[in-house]
């Protein structure tokens, strides 16, 4: 990462990061119950609502990741976030009322916990758990070494600190999400959500101004980059870079996946009102597409500025992004992107953090039959836990957390979406086809993908797919066909009629 | 009917994916198109049957976008390197930008919002899950 260390940009991160303690102290007198620990007391508007599951959906990787990856594949990468039109639509209809009425009847506060209601089966929801704990440590871990790594640049660490600079940046970054999500449970998980939500939003369309400015404009840009020996068309075109199968998986993975994410699905169950979900699909989106621009916005920029001699081809395609805003934007504009960008990864962090102790203190007690008692208390120790575990896990075996990290979104789509999508609107769907589901999704997802990247045991077989084909998508189209294929084999002999709240629930 | 058709497709789509996935070929990339398009459509008719209404007023607004969605996918499979060039991009870059993205918000987000209380969640619906929520404790 180039030197971030200007006066602007540590300004801007030191104001962020009081911000987000003061949310955190400001939370602490709120939170007084488990459910204001998990659900933040279920009193969430729609706006709120909307942009807080988009803080948590979009980590830094919008911000850093994408523009990254466009510099490489080109606009093929367009294909992550393509279906970004109807998936709040899909969540909307698909699952959010059904998990929001859920709640309603019932003291449902967890995903597992939406498992149990509509399953009544301890083995769904305890394997429903599990994959979500495997999922929650390397994503977390994976956020947490980046937190590290931004921090200790823009405040300046190598200088002070020397070799002991990333620990120090770590130690800083996770003081701060612990103190906040500890104290303040998701209280303070959703009210500096919504703070960073807005942050990511204002940088995302500022630098986006900035990115299309610096390259000359959209049209110019296309011209720049279609003529450049660099680039050439190839960079421009859907497919350019990218094997079709490959970017019609990522449209599949991402636009259908979208449906298993505990982070954001976690977000419906806090709405005050579920008549407020009128609102869902139009806050969300919007809010979606708005960040989004950044990506789009700096993944044109670079590469027409290299194509134009006025930036240096990129080492490190990562660096697309901090490097045209130290070089091409003022630093107040930089710092409010640098601070975007650090509230990108925390967003997505806190509410992984209060998912995973969720998983620990909640749904995998409550799958072996012993529920907790004191559930607040636990549930802070457990975000200690799950955060330093998941932080000694990624120090430890960095490689295979960034591995394991790169793909979690698929393995919660894979794991999690058929048994929730098509569970919580067919009544015929058995709790074994769920466990079945849930456990090929999430056990599939990681195999292949291991086996796909791994290059430790170069004897291991290749998988058998055609050239370009996603593992994760794979893994999601045979989760559904596991569901569906169980729940016709064993629809006869059939699960135990419905009680009578989770029909009405199902029927509403 | 319309539960039953959109499981029947998603039981059609969802094996046809994964055989697809070992094929390759050019066949597998038309399969692809179609089917990843027409999935979340499946999904979302799941979702919204009601009963003996069926899609009730969201019969177009789904259709609508199981169009968008295939004819985008297709056309951008359809086009030789992309296509002629609009606004400096390809046509089918520049298709997913300003058609495949923006036109699909506008349709989900409009037609939830317009027929979320007249079909989507009703006062009624929510009037009975109130009193099923009440009913243990007054037998407790």
């Amino acid at each position: 990462v180039p030197l971030l260390d200007r006066p602007w940009i540590l300004a801007s991160a030191l104001v962020y990061l009081a911000g987000v303690l003061a949310i955190g102290v400001w939370s602490a007198r709120r939170t007084r119950t488990a459910r204001d620990f998990w659900i933040a007391g279920q009193s969430l508007g729609p706006v709120v609502t909307g942009i807080v599951t988009m803080a948590a959906a979009f980590s830094g990787f919008v911000f850093l990741g994408g523009p990254g990856l466009t510099y490489r594949i080109g606009l093929s990468s367009l294909f992550i976030n393509a279906s970004v039109g109807f998936t709040s639509g899909l969540l909307g209809w698909a699952v959010a009322k059904r998990l929001r009425l859920l709640a309603e009847v019932r003291e449902v506060y967890t995903v597992p916990d939406a498992v149990l209601a509509r399953y009544r089966s301890r083995v769904a929801s305890g394997t429903a758990a599990v994959a979500i704990l495997i999922g929650t440590v390397s994503y977390l871990g994976v956020q947490l070494l980046a937190l590290g790594r931004l921090l200790e640049p823009v405040l300046g660490l190598p200088d002070l600190v020397g070799r002991w600079s990333f620990p120090a940046a770590l130690a800083i970054g996770l003081g701060v999400l612990l103190f906040y999500s500890v104290v303040g449970g998701m209280v303070a998980g959703v009210y500096t959500d919504l703070f960073q939500g807005a942050l990511m939003m204002l940088a995302a369309l500022v630098v986006f101004g900035y990115a299309m400015a610096s390259g000359g404009g959209l049209s110019r840009i296309g011209t720049t980059l279609a003529g450049s020996e660099a680039f050439g068309r190839t960079f421009l075109e859907p497919f350019g870079k990218t094997p079709v199968l490959t970017a019609f998986g990522f449209f599949f993975v991402f636009g259908i996946g979208v449906l298993g994410q505990p982070h954001m699905l976690h977000k419906f169950f806090m709405l005050r009102d579920p008549r407020k979900l009128r609102w869902l699909p139009f806050t969300l989106g919007f809010s979606q597409i708005l960040c989004l621009l950044i990506w789009l916005g700096i993944g044109l920029a670079v590469p027409a500025l290299v194509a134009q001699g006025r930036l240096a081809p990129l080492a490190n395609p990562d660096e697309a992004a901090p490097l045209f805003l130290l070089h091409f934007t003022p630093g107040i504009v930089a710092g409010l992107a640098i601070a975007g960008i650090l509230a990108a990864i925390m967003s997505t962090a806190d509410s992984f953090m209060n998912i995973g102790s969720a998983v620990l203190v909640r749904d995998l007690p409550r799958a072996f039959g012993h529920p907790l008692r004191d559930e607040l208390f636990w549930g802070r120790l457990a975000t200690v836990a799950v955060t330093l575990g998941s932080t000694a896990l990624a120090y430890a075996y960095n490689d295979l957390i960034a591995l394991l990290g790169t793909f979690a979104f698929g393995t919660f789509g894979a794991a999690l979406a058929p048994a929730l999508a098509i569970g919580l609107n067919w009544r015929r769907v058995t709790a074994t086809a769920a466990t079945a589901s849930i456990a090929t999704g999430a056990g599939l997802n990681l195999v292949l993908e291991l086996l796909n990247r791994q290059t430790w045991f170069p004897s291991l077989p290749k998988l058998p797919f055609a050239p370009g084909v996603l593992p994760g998508a794979v893994s999601l189209a045979a989760s559904f066909t596991v569901l569906l294929g169980v729940t016709a084999w064993t629809a006869r002999r059939g699960d135990p009629p419905l009680d009578p709240d989770v029909s009405a629930v199902m029927e509403a | 009917v319309t539960s039953r058709r959109a499981i029947g497709l998603l039981a059609l789509l969802s094996p046809l994916l994964l055989a697809a996935s070992f094929w390759g070929g050019e066949a597998a990339q038309w399969i692809w198109a179609v089917a990843v398009a027409l999935f979340p459509v499946a999904l979302i008719a799941l979702g919204v049957t009601r009963g003996r209404e069926g899609l009730g007023p969201l019969r177009l607004p789904l259709l609508l976008l199981a169009a968008v969605l295939t004819g985008s996918l297709v056309l951008l499979l359809a086009l030789p390197d992309g296509g002629p060039t609009v606004f400096g991009l390809p046509l089918g870059t520049a298709w997913i930008l300003f058609i495949l993205v923006p036109v699909p918000l506008a349709i989900v987000a409009w037609a939830y919002a317009f027929s979320f209380d007249r079909f989507w969640l009703r006062e009624e619906d929510l009037e009975r899950l109130r009193q099923l929520r009440s009913a243990p404790r007054e037998e407790g």
